[in-house]
């Protein structure tokens, strides 16, 4: 009967062990730190860090950008926040925005964390409500990068001068 | 039976039941986990590198080898006499081993380039050649903890010293016999020197966990003799000069 119970305990134990090596080796994560902060999503107790989030706003709104996104993402290392995603991604928008021309990597890296944020909200629509921000909707943020991206005659156009950044 | 011989008889069965069924399992889990860890030179992160295609073919070809030393006894640990429990914790226990293998080979192999493919190549060679030698439990631990040892030894000391970026001692000697050659297709990562020791846990635990493994198979074996010797006592005395008849003319393997 002790056998029995040793055996039905071990099973248990060591499969779980197993699964939690398949785990590492698919998050693949590069500190314990993240160990820890993976196994928090996989437990669905993550949380971003408030603070950090709050200090990223103040240095966003005033034009610091590179700031604003090494905070936002202290605040959220796991990326599995929609919001601060969000916000990274518009940060990039305001950085590379340029009266003569788009900063393209830039564009490019505010395409993949917009694209982020909107995988993390599939209940509906990613949108957020805030005043000092033109665009709130994710879908628009979106549409604005990938245009910064595209080349046509447009891009000729003098009269781009007098455009204005949302 | 005496009482200290029973609690004896129930002492072994528990602590056999543990090692079968937590310690190796463990054991060998822990081989799979470390195996392909490695520490990163600059960075000192954790990189996890998957078991590539090739250490799973040498993965099969060691497990082939464990079952014809005796090591890894399917016959007698999978059978329809066992129960179904007792039948998936040993099932579990070999797949255990297998990823353990794969990964241990992982460890000791470089991770890209030339020197994948040669380290590959001696493995296969051997456990190839070592398919059709003959051997017993003791002889196969010790040609794979030489095997293990001598390739644990080429890569984490010689190679890692050669592709130091502080220069290991072997770097200056190569460079000085070297002058002007290339050792470009020789190219391999670099890692901190902790992967070595995280390596050297891996081998020592593996080898650990087969060491265990013999002996719980010895254990197994003498229960079989066992129960046979108990069951032969039983038999009339022309049944058993039958018998013994019959073993004596046995020609063995």
């Amino acid at each position: 009967m002790q056998s029995k119970i040793i055996q039905v305990a071990g099973l248990g134990f060591t499969i779980a062990y197993a699964a939690f090596i398949v785990w590492i080796y698919a998050t693949e994560p590069r500190t314990f730190k993240e160990v820890t902060t993976s196994a928090e999503v996989a437990a669905g107790t993550y949380e971003i860090n408030q603070e950090n989030f709050n200090s990223a706003l103040s240095l966003f709104r005033r034009e610091q950008f590179r700031a604003a996104r090494d905070e936002w993402q202290r605040a959220d290392p796991a990326q599995r926040d929609a919001r601060t995603q969000f916000y990274i991604a518009y940060s990039f928008y305001r950085e590379g925005w340029g009266r003569l021309y788009f900063d393209q990597e830039l564009f490019k890296q505010g395409v993949e964390a917009v694209n982020r944020a909107i995988a993390l909200s599939p209940a509906g629509p990613l949108t957020i409500d805030d005043p000092d921000l033109h665009m709130h909707a994710a879908a628009e943020l979106k549409a604005e990068l990938e245009q910064g991206l595209e080349r046509n005659w447009s891009d000729v156009n003098p009269l781009k001068v007098l455009r204005t950044r949302k | 039976m005496t009482t200290t011989d029973t609690n004896a008889v129930a002492n072994r069965s528990t602590n056999r039941a543990l090692v079968d069924f937590v310690v190796l399992p463990f054991l060998f889990l822990t081989v799979a986990l470390l195996g392909g860890l490695r520490i990163g030179a600059e960075s000192r992160t954790f990189i996890f590198i998957a078991p590539p295609l090739v250490t799973l073919l040498l993965a099969v070809l060691l497990m082939l080898l464990l079952v014809r030393g005796g090591l890894l006894r399917f016959h007698q640990w999978v059978s329809s006499d066992l129960p179904p429990l007792t039948n998936v914790a040993h099932i579990w226990m070999f797949i255990t081993i297998f990823f353990a293998s794969a990964q241990a080979f992982n460890s000791v192999l470089p991770e890209r380039g030339l020197l994948h493919w040669l380290f590959s190549f001696c493995f296969l060679w051997t456990l190839w050649n070592n398919q059709f030698s003959s051997f017993d439990a003791r002889r196969l631990l010790r040609s794979l903890a030489i095997l293990f040892g001598t390739a644990f030894v080429l890569k984490h000391l010689l190679l890692a010293s050669l592709y130091s970026p502080e220069g290991g001692w072997l770097k200056r000697m190569v460079g000085t016999l070297l002058q002007g050659v290339a050792i470009g297709t020789l190219d391999a990562p670099t890692f901190a020197p902790v992967t070595g020791y995280i390596a050297f846990l891996t081998l020592s635990l593996y080898v650990a966990g087969l060491i265990l493994l013999a002996f719980a198979v010895n254990g197994k074996t003498g229960m079989v003799s066992h129960t046979l010797v108990d069951e032969y006592r039983q038999l009339s005395v022309a049944e058993r000069q039958a018998i013994r008849e019959a073993i004596l003319d046995d020609p063995g393997d």
